[in-house]
């Protein structure tokens, strides 16, 4: 069995490899730039002993995710499938190029469905296996930042719905985990109103639940409460928030 | 970390190769690793830090050869871990498992036995240090024998250390077998640092700096070897624990005054008096736990470290001469270890014949004079003061004190043409 994870080569892509690793989990990495990969991969064979494969793919094509995804050797079983794909860009405004919200769609929504589309017979065939999608608290409600990023994740969110649904009568289980602030280079150096929790916090507390039917979680918890003020918070408040 | 220098710098994270791909835009820099030098090598007012903990995998490991393969950025506990699970170690490491391996490169590091073993660079096979104006380059001591030699101990200032091929040695146990002998002054503590030097594990003398006159520079000295008895289990895991210069701020007032000072030294003593025999691996090569806390007790104003080689057969007279230098500017000696040296130093390199001293005192007071005269003796004899444990140490000194400071000068202008690589350490020193 093997356990395949979108965006490994770093942040909370990183972190969870190197919780499922410990967890004994054979992987299948998945990023950009191969050099990442490679050293990510040595270091969980060396460290935990587990087999690594690398996958060098540009999310912002789709097309090319569904391809490389149908090339991949049918054993030993892909049975979990994780997505910690979380593309942004200092341009993503209410103004953005198409080209620039279009490549944000697809890397963040679009790519994710083609990947998940490519390997689900597996997945029905088994009758088992997990299919993880990392949301964000952006998607709680839309703002002047993060624009198309947002956007992304809000369908993203959906599209996790649907998949719940549609496999409600079948082994396999579907977890959406609602990120909060989370250490990573996307974060990094920001002035945040609230606590940040590490990757590997984060790591942990998705890889706990692989075999559980979480819908929608919040990480960390209590980001469920803020996301309920964000949604109810009266728009005469909320227009004049910046953040 | 020493707690005597803080400006506004800029501080970058890169987790990813492409990062390279972009530094050239990132001017001037200094790479950073676990930032816990005492003296101020890894960050300068506008000057972008770039912290390189990130970079922490372990690429390759030959079982035969017992070469490993690491990125720059790992922590030496976890690289200990690692090769204690393969029933290696590296047999030259510093004293805290959250230190990093560029970082040992960078400042090269001595470890438990400086006259037998070397420093750092012995046990580094090669070196990918990065530069933006010459990419990635491959140095070790056949190849670019220049580059690595000036980074061996160039204190981040020749480029990015991106990994290192290191030499494991077997572990030929779990324990080490800790021997202590009272020593009575002095002269008799150099002459068993020396004559101990050639084939112990471990050597270092504890100085007693509470004691005066003649039994100033008595103490115990440590003698350390690897087991000859069965393993007591196998090296326990390091869990890295958090040591930095904000927890030592976190106290505002300095705990380690005079009073302070002779409770820590005689809480050692009787430490000394009842401990000894075997102590684990990772014990004896990361005495935590007690440290940490010594640390802290400096408080936010933090404290100086001066560690200097001198001739054996000055060391006596240097004890004498930092006993009485203390007195006369009231200064509070709080720490003092004495360790064999040899070797001859090449660009920055810490090395001599001689004995080391270091000694700690809380910052502040009459602390900078009595730096100030510990410069000025070891300058007159000839001795030789470690850069990297001293954020303070004038230019003149380093000058009259590293014979080839100006050839590491020389290296850097023709290597760093447009100057890209500085730190607070580089500005004060004009490397």
């Amino acid at each position: 069995m093997r356990t395949l994870v979108f965006g490994a080569s770093a942040g909370i892509g990183r972190a969870l490899a190197r919780a499922l690793a410990a967890k004994g989990h054979d992987l299948v990495l998945v990023a950009r730039d191969l050099r990442d990969l490679e050293a990510e991969a040595a270091h969980l064979r060396l460290t935990l002993g587990v087999g690594v494969e690398c996958l060098v793919l540009d999310a912002t094509m789709p097309e090319r995710v569904a391809e490389a995804m149908a090339r991949l050797a049918p054993e030993p079983p892909i049975l979990n499938l994780l997505f910690a794909v979380g593309m942004t860009s200092p341009r993503d405004t209410v103004a953005s190029a198409p080209a620039e919200a279009a490549a944000l769609i697809d890397a963040n929504l679009v790519s994710v469905m083609a990947a998940v589309a490519t390997l689900l017979p597996r997945l029905r065939e088994a009758d088992r296996g997990n299919i993880v999608g990392i949301g964000s608290v952006a998607a709680i409600r839309g703002r002047n930042a993060n624009v198309a990023y947002a956007a992304a994740k809000r369908g993203l969110e959906s599209y996790f719905e649907s998949l719940r649904h549609a496999l409600s009568a079948t082994g396999i289980r579907v977890q959406l985990y609602r990120l909060g602030y989370v250490d990573t280079q996307m974060s990094f150096g920001k002035k945040l109103m609230l606590p940040m929790a590490s990757a590997e916090q984060v790591a942990d507390r998705i890889v706990r639940g692989l075999g559980r039917d979480v819908g929608l979680a919040h990480v960390p918890a209590f980001w469920a409460g803020v996301a309920l003020a964000v949604r109810n918070m009266p728009w005469a408040i909320f227009r004049r928030l910046e953040f | 970390m020493d707690g005597g220098i803080a400006v506004a710098a800029e501080l970058q994270r890169p987790d990813r190769y492409g990062w390279f791909q972009t530094a050239r835009e990132v001017r001037p820099l200094i790479p950073r690793g676990a930032g816990m030098s005492f003296a101020a090598a890894s960050f300068a007012a506008d000057t972008v830090s770039i912290d390189f903990t990130a970079f922490d995998r372990i690429l390759d490991f030959a079982t035969a050869t017992g070469v490993v393969e690491v990125e720059a950025g790992i922590r030496l506990g976890a690289l200990f871990d690692f090769l204690a699970a393969r029933g290696r170690y590296l047999p030259i490491q510093p004293g805290h498992p959250a230190i990093t391996v560029g970082g040992c490169v960078a400042a090269d590091i001595h470890g438990k036995n400086p006259a037998r073993d070397g420093s750092f660079i012995a046990q580094v096979e090669s070196l990918k240090l990065f530069h933006p104006d010459h990419g990635t380059v491959e140095a070790s001591e056949d190849k670019e024998r220049e580059l690595f030699r000036a980074t061996c101990g160039g204190l981040g200032l020749t480029g990015i250390i991106v990994s290192a091929r290191l030499r494991s040695k077997p572990m030929p146990a779990a324990t080490l077998d800790v021997t202590r002998r009272r020593v009575a002054n002095a002269g008799e503590a150099a002459a068993l640092l020396r004559s101990s030097s050639a084939e112990r594990d471990l050597v270092y003398g504890w100085l007693d700096l509470a004691r005066s006159g003649a039994k100033f520079g008595g103490g115990y000295v440590m003698l350390g070897d690897f087991s000859a008895r069965p393993d007591r289990g196998a090296a326990k895991p390091l869990a890295s624990s958090r040591f930095s210069s904000e927890a030592r701020a976190r106290l505002p007032l300095p705990l380690l005054n005079r009073w302070g000072a002779w409770a820590v030294n005689g809480a050692y003593r009787v430490k000394l008096g009842i401990s000894g025999g075997g102590s684990s691996l990772a014990d004896a090569q990361f005495p935590r736990g007690a440290s940490e806390m010594f640390y802290r007790l400096f408080g936010r104003a933090g404290f100086h470290e001066y560690q200097a080689i001198v001739a054996d057969a000055r060391y006596p007279d240097y004890l004498a001469f930092i006993h009485e230098q203390a007195k006369r500017l009231d200064v509070v000696l709080c720490l003092g270890v004495a360790k064999p040296f040899a070797g001859t130093s090449d660009f920055l390199r810490f090395a001599g014949d001689g004995i080391s001293v270091a000694v700690e005192v809380p910052r502040g007071g009459r602390s900078d004079a009595f730096m100030a005269e510990l410069d000025r003796f070891i300058v007159a004899e000839g001795g030789r003061p470690n850069l990297i444990k001293d954020g303070r140490l004038p230019r003149e000194v380093a000058d009259a004190t590293y014979p080839e400071i100006e050839r590491f000068r020389a290296f850097r202008r023709a290597w760093d043409k447009g100057g890209r690589f500085r730190s607070e350490l580089s500005l004060r020193l004009a490397l």
